[in-house]
């Protein structure tokens, strides 16, 4: 049991890591020597590496680009919120109980960074053929997949020892 | 800025007590609620520790307060004169604010839509009264120009509107000087008005001050403010949640209460019909005891 416990809080924890990844890097489209989104673009000239603001016009909807912030940053707060309920789950739950609460957190985590993947899967760069998708975009749709299993796991999970 | 260093020195430390004070205060209140709900338990033991420090504190300064000994003159001069100082530190603190400068408040940044009407806010804040011959001026530079023209002019009670410059017929004053505001409107914006506005204020005797400037931008469609749809969509669902919690637990105390009222009701109606069985068999007894 308290090897499964173990496993289970490990897979919780990098899915939170990977949650942050994704959210704080800017690095969803890459192009050569250009790193962009969600909160800046990152430029390479001569070597150097400069953050400007990511440009505003048709082709990048401020409103979807915010929506997409507030969605991965609203998955992150869920899962580390997650964290400290499943922990607090582990000393109050009667013996046989499921952890309901935790499950919640972690599948209202997996749904926001869902939102935020898809509005950006949508909504951005859709005719550039010049780029390509970076390692954070990867990682929120990993993260996506990590937060649902562990969700699952927490509805199916009932607690054996007192 | 004109005070003087010690003074502000003191100053500064009675206010960081105060707000010392006001947060243990907040932060027992706050340990006493959280250590309430049942999952945050482990917190209570923590709270109480720190709950008894801020009750003893209080407790010793108002039993010290209602100490007869308190009102009397200590008897050592040095504490006296200690009291004395700084006492008059504390008041003499207080007294040159009196000819502060005048603090002028106008807007940071405002964005208009081309076409439309924009109110430029500027009030001020002084420690003298309201006086007659308040005045307040705006001044415009444009973008990208150094010079920078006189707009408007409200003195001895009358308003002196711009009939001349790029504004004439479009300013109008729509402030308060007895309340201290004076807002001017201009309608009918141009992307020629882009610009640093300047608001001057003076209330005689109080002159002194440093005029403060709002810069004008005009577009043809208002931009999204960066963060604005970011911070909205993450306050609403967190106090979404905190709602929820709040409920849910709500609910759980008033059921809770509801089931112990019942069970104390019925626990009282069970001890009646008891007691009244008792008194059942016992009057019948009485009359056959007579007749024996």
């Amino acid at each position: 049991m308290l090897i499964l416990l173990a496993a289970i809080f490990v897979l919780h924890i990098i899915g939170v890591i990977v949650l942050l990844v994704a959210t704080i890097d800017n690095a969803w489209w890459m192009m050569p020597n250009i790193s962009t989104d969600v909160w800046g673009r990152w430029i390479q000239t001569n070597g150097v590496w400069n953050l400007t603001d990511i440009p505003t016009g048709s082709h990048y909807p401020q409103d979807y680009l915010q929506a997409v912030q507030a969605s991965s940053v609203l998955a992150c707060i869920f899962s580390i919120l997650g964290i400290f309920v499943f922990v607090a789950q582990l000393f109050t739950l009667q013996k046989g109980q499921r952890f309901t609460i935790s499950g919640i957190f972690q599948l209202l985590a997996c749904l926001c960074i869902m939102i935020a993947a898809s509005i950006y899967t949508n909504q951005f760069h859709l005719d550039e053929n010049f780029g390509w998708y970076g390692h954070c975009f990867i990682l929120a749709w990993i993260a996506f997949a990590l937060t649902f299993i562990s969700s699952i796991i927490y509805f199916v999970l009932r607690k054996k020892t007192a | 800025m004109g005070r003087a260093g010690p003074m502000r020195g003191v100053w500064l430390g009675i206010n960081q007590g105060t707000v010392c004070f006001l947060l243990l205060s907040c932060f027992e209140a706050l340990c006493r609620v959280a250590s309430s709900i049942p999952p945050l338990h482990f917190l209570s033991p923590p709270c109480t520790r720190t709950r008894s420090r801020v009750g003893l504190f209080l407790d010793r300064l108002l039993s010290g307060l209602r100490h007869p000994s308190f009102w009397e003159l200590p008897a050592k001069p040095e504490t006296m004169l200690t009291l004395l100082a700084l006492a008059s530190v504390v008041l003499l603190g207080i007294v040159p604010e009196q000819s502060q400068a005048i603090v002028i408040y106008t807007g940071w940044e405002r964005h208009a839509l081309l076409g439309s009407d924009i109110r430029l806010s500027c009030s001020f804040f002084s420690w003298r009264w309201t006086s007659e011959d308040v005045t307040f001026s705006w001044t415009y530079r444009p973008d990208g120009s150094r010079d920078s023209i006189s707009i408007f002019h409200y003195t001895g009670g009358a308003a002196y509107v711009d009939n001349k410059g790029p504004f004439r017929d479009r300013v109008e004053f729509v402030g308060n000087p007895g309340r201290r505001d004076g807002s001017i409107l201009i309608k009918n914006l141009d992307f020629n008005d882009n610009g640093t506005f300047t608001c001057d204020a003076k209330n005689p005797p109080d002159i002194v001050g440093r005029p403060s400037s709002v810069r004008l931008l005009v577009f043809e469609k208002v931009p999204i403010q960066a963060g604005v749809i970011t911070g909205a969509i993450i306050g609403v669902v967190l106090g979404l949640l905190v709602l929820i919690v709040v409920i849910y637990y709500l609910m759980r105390f008033l059921v809770a209460r509801r089931v112990f009222s019942l069970s104390v009701s019925k626990h009282g109606k069970k001890k009646k019909e008891g007691s009244q069985q008792r008194q059942g068999p016992v009057p019948p007894a009485d009359p056959s005891k007579i007749k024996v």
